[in-house]
Formats: C-alpha cells, sequence, structure tokens
C-alpha cells in the first residue's frame, strides 16, 4: 500500500513538472497555432540561468524569479524576432523553431561549459516527511504545491477573465477577434511570455527531480511535453494538466511494474490515445 | 532548317547542366582524392534519403520528423543480421533491411494518419523518437542492447560480399548505380497518374475528396513507398559508413533531411540531392575547421533558410538557366 502511495505521489510530482513545461507548449500552440519546439530549450535557459543565481545569491526566490523572467524574454525575443513573420505556416514555424533548438543548445554549451547545472534545493525544502510509513522529500510536495496554484492561476486567467475569453477567442477564429476591434498583438507577447516563464520557473523548482540538467537536455524534455499536449488536447490548461499527471504516473508506475519497457510507457500511452481519440481527451477541436 | 536547328539547340542547352553533372559523377573518382569520393558517396546515399522524404513532404504535404527512423531500422536490420546473426550474404541482409524499413513505414503510417496537418508532424516525430530510444538502450534489456549495441553503436561492417571485393571507389560506382536506379523509380512515381493524385492532395485535399480519391490510401501508400526507398538508402549506408549509432535515427537526422530538402528545393527529386550535397559539404569543411559549432551553424542555416530562402536552391538555379537561355 504504502509502495503504491509513494510512486503516486512520485507520478504527481513528476506530472506537476511536466504540466510546467506542456502549459505554455499547449497555450501557444492553442492560441497562435505556433509549434514552438524551442519551448524545451526555452525550459533549460531559464534553468541554467536560475541555477547560476541560485548558486551565487543562495537564495530560492530570486533563481526562479530571474529564470521566469530570462525564459521569457527569450521567448518574446524569439516571438517577436521571428515567429510572428511565421503565423498559419506549420513547416516554417516548426523548422525555425527546431532550429533554434540547435542554436539555444550550443550556445548554452559555449557559455557555461558542457558540465549539468546541479539542482538548487533551499534549506526550507529540505529533508523528508513521514507518509502511510515511508519518507517522501518535502521538495516534491513544494513542486505539487507550486504547480497547483499556477494550474489554478492559469485557469481562473483563461476561463474566468476577460483576457482568457479573448485568448480562448483567439483559438477558435483570430481573424474575427482581430476584425471585432481586439488587438490581438500584446495578448500573442503576453501569452508568449507567460508560456516562457512559467517553463523557466519550472525548471529552477523542479529540476531536482531530474537531479541535473544539461545543455542539450531542451530535446528530450521538449518531446516529452509534446506527447503530453497530445495526450491531453492541445489549447486548453485541463488538458495539459490530465496529459501531464497521464504521462507522470505511467511513468512512475512503468518503472516499478515494467522495468524492461520503462522507456517505452510514454509512447504506448501516446498510441493508444491517437489510436482511440487523436484530438487530445480534453482536446478543443482538430 | 533554321527552326528545326534552333529546336535541337534548345534542347541541347537545356540537357546540358544535366549531362555536366553525370559526367562529373561518372568521371569524380579519376580526379579528386578519396575523402571526397567518400563525402560524394554519403551525398548520394543521403539525396536518396532525402528524395524518399520529398515524396511524402514534397509531393504529398505530409511533412514527416520521423523519416530517418525508417534509413536506421534498414542499417540495423542489415547490421544485426551481420553481426549477430552471421548472415553475411548480400542477398539476404539487405533486403531483409529494407524490408523491415518498409514494414514499420506500414505500421507508422496508420498510426500517424490518424492525426492532421501539424499533429501529424508531432506524431512521426514521437514515433521516430520511440524507434531511437529502442536503440539508445543502455543498461536494461540485455538482449537487444547484445543485438544493437546500445548507445554506442554497431560497427564493423564489411563492403558486401558480391563475388568480388570492394575499394571505396568501386563502391561509389555501386551506390551511384543503385541511387540513379531509385531516382529514376522516384521520379517515374511522381509522373504516374498516382504521382499526379499525390499533388493534388497536397494542393486541395478537400477538392481531391469530392473527385472521388481515397485520400487516406493515396497518403498510406506514400508513406509506404518513401519508407521503402529510406531504407534502400540505409542499406547503402550502412555498408558503406560500416558503423550505425542512434544518432542516425533520431529527430536530429530527422530534422537535418527536412533541412536539406528545403533547402535544395522540396517537391523537385533534383533539389533534395543538391539540398544534401550543400548541408553535407558544409558539415564536411566545418568539421575541419570548428566541430563544436556545427550544431550552431546548422541551427542557424536551419533559420536562415527558413525566414529568407524558402523557394530551394533547385528552383532558383532552373529559372536563373532558364532566363539565360533565352
Amino acid at each position: 500500500m504504502d509502495k503504491i502511495v509513494i510512486n503516486a505521489l512520485n507520478g504527481i510530482s513528476y506530472g506537476m513538472l511536466l504540466f510546467l513545461i506542456a502549459s505554455g507548449l499547449s497555450l501557444v500552440m492553442g492560441l497562435m497555432g505556433i509549434v514552438n519546439l524551442a519551448h524545451g530549450a526555452i525550459f533549460v535557459v531559464g534553468g541554467f540561468v536560475g541555477l547560476t543565481i541560485a548558486k551565487l545569491t543562495g537564495s530560492f526566490l530570486l533563481a526562479v524569479l530571474v529564470g521566469a523572467l530570462s525564459a521569457g524574454l527569450l521567448g518574446v525575443i524569439l516571438e517577436r524576432g521571428f515567429f510572428r513573420f511565421l503565423y498559419k505556416q506549420d513547416f516554417a514555424q516548426v523548422l525555425v523553431t527546431f532550429g533554434f533548438i540547435f542554436i539555444i543548445g550550443n550556445l548554452l554549451l559555449w557559455i557555461w561549459g558542457p558540465w549539468p547545472r546541479s539542482a538548487f534545493v533551499p534549506s526550507y525544502f529540505a529533508g523528508s516527511v513521514p507518509v502511510m510509513g515511508a519518507y517522501f522529500p518535502i521538495h516534491r510536495f513544494a513542486v505539487i504545491g507550486i504547480a497547483a496554484m499556477i494550474f489554478f492561476v492559469l485557469w481562473w486567467l483563461q476561463e474566468k477573465t476577460r483576457t482568457g475569453a479573448i485568448i480562448r477567442a483567439g483559438m477558435d477564429d483570430a481573424e474575427m477577434v482581430s476584425g471585432l476591434g481586439i488587438n490581438l498583438t500584446p495578448i500573442n507577447i503576453g501569452a508568449f511570455f507567460l508560456g516562457s516563464a512559467i517553463a523557466g520557473a519550472g525548471c529552477v523548482i523542479g529540476v531536482q527531480l531530474f537531479g541535473s540538467i544539461s545543455h542539450f537536455d531542451g530535446m528530450g524534455l521538449l518531446l516529452t511535453a509534446v506527447i503530453v499536449v497530445i495526450i491531453g488536447g492541445v489549447g486548453s490548461v485541463q488538458g495539459a494538466l490530465v496529459g501531464a499527471l497521464i504521462i507522470g504516473l505511467v511513468d512512475s508506475f512503468g518503472k516499478v511494474y515494467f522495468p524492461e519497457i520503462t522507456r517505452f510507457t510514454m509512447y504506448l500511452a501516446l498510441a493508444v490515445i491517437i489510436i482511440v481519440k487523436p484530438s487530445g481527451i480534453l482536446g478543443r477541436k482538430l | 532548317m533554321s527552326a528545326l536547328n534552333k529546336e535541337y539547340k534548345n534542347r541541347l542547352l537545356r540537357f546540358t547542366p544535366h549531362i555536366i553533372i553525370i559526367l562529373f559523377l561518372l568521371t569524380l573518382p579519376t580526379f579528386t582524392d578519396l575523402a571526397i569520393v567518400s563525402l560524394v558517396t554519403r551525398i548520394l546515399i543521403f539525396g536518396l534519403l532525402v528524395m524518399a522524404l520529398d515524396l511524402v513532404f514534397g509531393y504529398t504535404g505530409l511533412m514527416s520528423l520521423g523519416h530517418a527512423a525508417f534509413f536506421g531500422v534498414a542499417g540495423y536490420t542489415t547490421a544485426i543480421l551481420i553481426k549477430y546473426y552471421h548472415i553475411t550474404s548480400f542477398w539476404i541482409a539487405a533486403p531483409a533491411g529494407v524490408l523491415m524499413a518498409t514494414l514499420l513505414a506500414a505500421v507508422f503510417g496508420i498510426l500517424a494518419l490518424r492525426a492532421k496537418d501539424v499533429y501529424f508532424f508531432l506524431v512521426t516525430m514521437a514515433l521516430g523518437q520511440l524507434v531511437f530510444e529502442i536503440f539508445n538502450t543502455s543498461t536494461s534489456a540485455g538482449k537487444l542492447r547484445a543485438m544493437t549495441g546500445g548507445s554506442d553503436g554497431l560497427g564493423g561492417i564489411p563492403y558486401p560480399d558480391l563475388g568480388f571485393s570492394f575499394s571505396p571507389t568501386s563502391y561509389y560506382y555501386f551506390a551511384l548505380i543503385a541511387v540513379a536506379i531509385c531516382a529514376l523509380l522516384l521520379y517515374l512515381i511522381t509522373k504516374s497518374p498516382f504521382g499526379y493524385s499525390m499533388q493534388g492532395i497536397r494542393e486541395s485535399e478537400t477538392r481531391m475528396r469530392c473527385l472521388g480519391y481515397n485520400i487516406w490510401l493515396h497518403k498510406y501508400i506514400a508513406f509506404i513507398i518513401a519508407g521503402l526507398f529510406a531504407g534502400v538508402a540505409g542499406v547503402l549506408f550502412i555498408y558503406f559508413n560500416g558503423f550505425i549509432s542512434p544518432e542516425s535515427v533520431g529527430f536530429n537526422t530527422g530534422g537535418l533531411i527536412l533541412l536539406m530538402l528545403i533547402l535544395g528545393g522540396k517537391g523537385t527529386l533534383w533539389g533534395a540531392v543538391i539540398g544534401t550535397g550543400v548541408m553535407l559539404a558544409l558539415q564536411y569543411f566545418v568539421g575541419t575547421i570548428t566541430p563544436q559549432r556545427w550544431p550552431l551553424i546548422m541551427g542557424g542555416t536551419m533559420v536562415g533558410v527558413i525566414m529568407f530562402f524558402r523557394g530551394g536552391i533547385f528552383p532558383l538555379s532552373r529559372n536563373l538557366w532558364k532566363r539565360m537561355r533565352r
């Protein structure tokens, strides 16, 4: 029993971290139709900057904020400099953003060197608490808690505010929204900033779950995030959460019960979803 | 008389570039060193892979990032048959590689074609990475690791045994002939009624559906044919390179070949080979100067080409040549 609880908690904390990566990807994909393959690289940039700040100042909060800010700024620079010329051009977006994976990864290697950044856990998140007879690290509860808060803020923003209504309308018919006299440009920039910043903060907060992070990790994480978005469905915060939790739980239980195929469980989940419901569990329209 | 003469001259001029290229390729080993011959062999083999990709992306409009998977699976199948099962006969190992690639394309096609547009692309990316993970097994799954060599790759594959022994130069001619035959077949496919309906689907799926075409089947068959030719390229590659690692399977390679295709000009077959040539030559020369910065240069080329040069080299030079002839 305690084994199941611990595995579930592990799966949920990993899933919540995946949510932090995938929500931005899903938001940008749903709102602007931009498939930002550089999202994983942006996540890593946030982590590198944040963890460097953490090492310099020892302040976790500052590290998260600076990490989020740098990732968000990078996102906005990419959007303003490149992606905004590529709306509604699927293959062009995909390849430009794909190119940035290599550029960003190689620049990180150039600036920071080939060594992976190790995680930073502040003293107040260190240690473990007993859960049903076993011990579970406080840090992972913190990841779950912070991600859950971000989920509720995003959900409230998207479902309950006027901005959220514009975002949702923009997803369905951007031309009509513009035609009604609403300027979508600041919304787009804001969405890009928010999505990237959440990813950057997520990297600083959650990197402990990976142990460390390297300059080339952007690609693998992107792939996991893409699978999360496909499973959950594009364009809704809830979809990203559901997809992320499914992948997180599948991963943690797969490690225990099917250790030989643990690296493939994610793809199995993807294949099942594609066959059963190609638009994803909570997908808008495909 | 003069009109006839002019038409003759026109036709001669039209095919001048083709003749120059064919003569160049045929005589290449006589005037360059082995490094360049080996580079051009690599260009030919990857050129075939990119031409196969052109069939799905350029002609049918299906952007696949998992296309390197078929290439890799074919190479790995042949290599495993030779190294692990000691089946050295070319006539078993090579067709088995192509067959595996084709079968994999048949399975992946069913999955990926359930998704549309961008989602198709994302699913092929995930499927391609699945194949990468299978070959990249590091610790677990002992038997698989013994077969594939895991992240270390699989090496020591000799040239095929066809009753005589190959040298790098004769393998160059072997690859040249094989790629030329495949290119001709691909050309004939694009000029067949099937090829035209593929292009019709690329231009307007709705219109083709209204005309009564089975869209799904056309896409599926195009996907499988492309997998088959990617498999041929994979088999040619493993005999040429003697070594294959998960790197040649994953979406690094998948993205690179897409870039090659767009750089050369998609939907033109010739463009596929030209784009491959430019990128591999660039990689070769960057490799001699600053290999650590190759990802930066490759990514930069990718962004630059898509932002500013989307037409491709081949269509551009074809138009220039047409204008010059006038």
